[in-house]
């Protein structure tokens, strides 16, 4: 995508819209699912995997250029492992309740792509500051997205959002599905199509001007 | 996305005086969209007057509601799509009567609207509109309301009490009964309807007026319902004859929850059963399979809705694995 | 040959250096994950057994498995009941309960549900206080019972939950194995007797008189 080519406001821009990761290039759409069923979940699992891509990103730009190629995955996998790691055991102590409602979903950041597909696809090619804001900005907007997700499954589920009841309960009967998985894939697939749809509305936009 | 608004290619059903050539099969009926859906609505007049008789005017509010609600759905989402609309052939309005049928009587008015718009918003037209949809609209609204508002869609009232607001008497289906407490419901009752249950799913007697006036103007094969109905009293059958104590009669499964409303409006919906008669055949005997299945031995007391749900969405690989051989076709030689 | 010695240099570094930095987090953060679980545990444990202000593990392997049960005390030192965790399937996965069962075995003080994945709007209403709180007072002899629709007649009774039978069942099922499990592992005699050994806590309690932990 960007080889110093670009400002860093455009590498950190990018992940709010252009590439934000679960709608426009639909990664990391395993947590976009499963954790999302409030907002408090929705922002704790985007954190969490922001301070991994943060890390990951930083160390790997930073080592690109000793890291032999042949087993730089291997390498990679080991630093990302670490940092996710550190991010379940800070959750466990710091934030037991955090913890347990996130389960096993903060050890499987490991395997989440948006970690590996950035180190791959921009870290190990770009010098440590533009990697801290791409990290940044996708990972803002993976945050953005979960908890987008979480907001309107949240309210429309429990009718709060933060716990906080929005929709009182004398007019206003919850919808159990969207806090059911059925709910997410709902959820996800309308937002994927809203996305698409004002891209396409921009994009015919410029087009004509 | 390449929608070519400047219409150099003309697309659109008016050919324009265009000599159309197409190879066979090539049909010819008199027979219209709305002229068939004009039937079915005529058909389910039946089931109608008996929910109002058993449930009283609140049904014909909840069919209203969920007919006005499914038009306005259809309405919206051919606008926003920028397709003709269809409003006329009357796909709607069945839709939002099977929905009213297939849900409690006493279901709040906002749950009509949501599962109306769910059953057309998503169910049809986002599969592209009518013939294209690959599950029954009706039932996936159902469904939707089912994970929605898993309380309402199961508590039930006495017939005949709900007019009488204040003492309304809470009820368990005939099925919940056999499941959960090992009563059986007198047959009397459940062929003429004077049980709790969905408005219009209750009146054996009703169903099969309507479905067989669908089958005597030759809207309905034969082969759906026979298949369906068959199969949940050959295997329902087979359970009772080995422990008649505990399972119930064949003719208590045919009788009691939707079984004849799916069988005779659901299963046969022209856009998502089969067109083969292998297809059809098959399509209906598992589906009349699953639904004791569910029944017997899964979690809830009525698998009619997810039986047909279920064989829905085989239905494409149906038509394409049951298709017959054309003559000369096939049986290479190896 | 060079190629090789920087990948083995490659990986080793980094698996060395990860190992040393996460071994470092670990011992910072494992007392306090500790700490976690044994507060959880404790609130879970004075939930069950609420005159109970502190307690006492024990532990019994009957047929290669391993029962815990924990022995509340109260305020004056004396045991005021067992607290043991009955785990089991439910509707869709496992359900964790914390059962306190009252001292002369007869009847339980209360559950708690740990951990669940019911139906939400339906099977998880286990978890709330109205149906927790049903079973204060059951008594579990000869076995707990549950009535759809109904008020309780008998002191072994509670009422389901409507339209969530299956959970309800397994919430009682559950409690019920766990029950008949720890009867014959631990009979009450010799219960009453490890109960001597609080004695020697008395005095700890004695300098802090007895803070409610739970809220």
């Amino acid at each position: 995508m960007a080889d110093g080519t670009h400002s860093l406001w455009y590498e950190f821009k990018k992940g709010l819209w252009q590439d934000i990761p679960p709608f426009r290039l639909v990664l990391g759409t395993c947590p976009t699912l499963a954790v999302t069923n409030s907002v408090i979940n929705g922002i704790s699992m985007g954190l969490a995997t922001l301070f991994v891509l943060l890390g990951s990103n930083i160390i790997i730009s930073a080592v690109r250029r000793y890291v032999a190629p042949q087993v730089r995955i291997a390498a990679y996998v080991v630093i990302i492992a670490l940092l996710v790691t550190v991010a379940d055991m800070f959750l466990a102590a710091k934030f037991p309740a955090i913890s347990k409602a996130l389960g096993p979903y903060v050890p499987l950041i490991v395997v989440n792509c948006i970690i590996l597909g950035r180190a791959e696809a921009f870290a190990q090619k770009n010098p440590v500051l533009p990697s801290i804001m791409d990290a940044l900005g996708i990972g803002i907007g993976f945050t953005l997205s979960l908890a987008t997700m979480g907001s309107i499954r949240e309210l429309l589920g429990f009718g709060s959002l933060l716990k906080f009841k929005i929709l009182p309960g004398a007019w206003f009967e919850p919808w159990i599905v969207m806090i059911l998985p059925a709910g997410a894939f709902l959820v996800f697939g309308t937002l994927i199509a809203l996305v698409n749809y004002i891209s396409a509305k921009k994009a015919a936009g410029t087009e004509t001007h | 996305m390449e929608n070519n608004t400047q219409g150099a290619t003309g697309a659109g059903p008016d050919t324009g005086g265009k000599f159309i050539v197409s190879s066979s099969p090539h049909f010819l009926t008199r027979d219209s969209i709305p002229g068939i859906m004009h039937s079915v609505v005529l058909a389910m007049v039946p089931a109608l007057a008996a929910s109002v008789y058993f449930f009283g005017l609140r049904a014909l509010l909840a069919v209203a509601v969920c007919v006005g609600a499914s038009l306005l759905t259809e309405y919206a989402m051919e606008k926003i799509r920028d397709k003709p609309l269809t409003l006329h052939d009357g796909s709607a309005i069945i839709t939002g009567v099977l929905l009213a049928f297939t849900l409690p009587p006493n279901f709040p008015v906002f749950g009509f609207i949501l599962g109306s718009a769910f059953a057309i918003g998503v169910g049809k037209q986002l599969f592209g509109g009518l013939g294209f949809n690959i599950f029954n609209p009706a039932l996936l609204g159902r469904a939707f309301l089912m994970a929605t508002y898993p309380v309402l869609t199961t508590t039930w009232v006495e017939p005949r009490t709900v007019a009488r607001a204040v003492d309304a008497v809470s009820a368990a289906t005939p099925l919940a009964m056999m499941k959960f407490e090992g009563k059986l419901t007198p047959l009397m009752d459940l062929f003429l309807g004077n049980v709790a249950g969905s408005m219009g799913e209750t009146s054996v007697l009703a169903i099969l007026i309507g479905g067989l006036y669908l089958r005597y103007k030759g809207y309905i094969n034969w082969k759906l319902p026979l298949g369906y109905l068959g199969s949940m009293a050959f295997f329902g059958g087979i359970f009772w004859l080995s422990n008649p104590a505990k399972y119930p009669s064949p003719l208590f499964h045919l009788m009691a929850g939707g079984a004849m409303l799916g069988a005779w409006f659901m299963v046969t919906d022209m856009v998502t059963s089969p067109v083969t008669p292998l297809g059809q055949w098959i399509f209906a005997v598992c589906a009349g399979l699953l639904a004791v299945v569910i029944r017997l031995f899964g979690g809830l007391p009525e698998g009619v809705m997810y039986s047909i749900l279920f064989m829905n969405a085989f239905v494409p690989l149906l038509n394409k694995h049951t298709r017959p051989r054309v003559f000369g076709e096939g049986a290479k030689a190896d | 040959m060079n190629k090789t010695l920087k990948m083995f240099l490659n990986l080793t570094i980094v698996g060395a250096l990860s190992g040393v930095i996460l071994a470092y987090v670990y011992s910072f953060a494992n007392p306090l994950i500790l700490a976690n679980k044994e507060k959880e545990l404790k609130e879970a444990i004075f939930i069950v057994l609420p005159e109970a202000r502190d307690y006492k593990v024990l532990e019994k392997t009957v047929d290669k498995e391993k029962l815990v049960v924990y022995k509340g005390i109260g305020a004056d030192g004396e045991p005021v009941g067992l607290a043991f965790e009955a785990n089991g399937g439910g509707f869709q996965g496992n359900i964790s309960i914390m059962v306190g069962l009252s001292l002369d075995y007869l009847r339980l003080k209360g559950i708690k549900i740990l951990e669940q994945v019911e139906t939400p709007g339906l099977g998880n209403r286990i978890g709330e206080p109205d149906f927790e709180n049903q079973f204060k007072g059951v008594e579990i002899t000869p076995k707990v019972e549950y009535i759809k629709n109904r008020k309780p007649e008998k002191p072994n009774q509670i009422q389901s939950i409507t339209g969530a039978t299956i959970s309800s069942d397994a919430v009682v099922k559950n409690i019920n194995n766990a029950i008949r499990k720890v009867l014959k592992a631990f009979p009450r005699e010799e219960v009453m007797k490890a109960g001597a050994g609080a004695a020697e806590k008395e005095d700890e309690k004695g300098a802090t008189p007895a803070p409610a932990v739970v809220k």
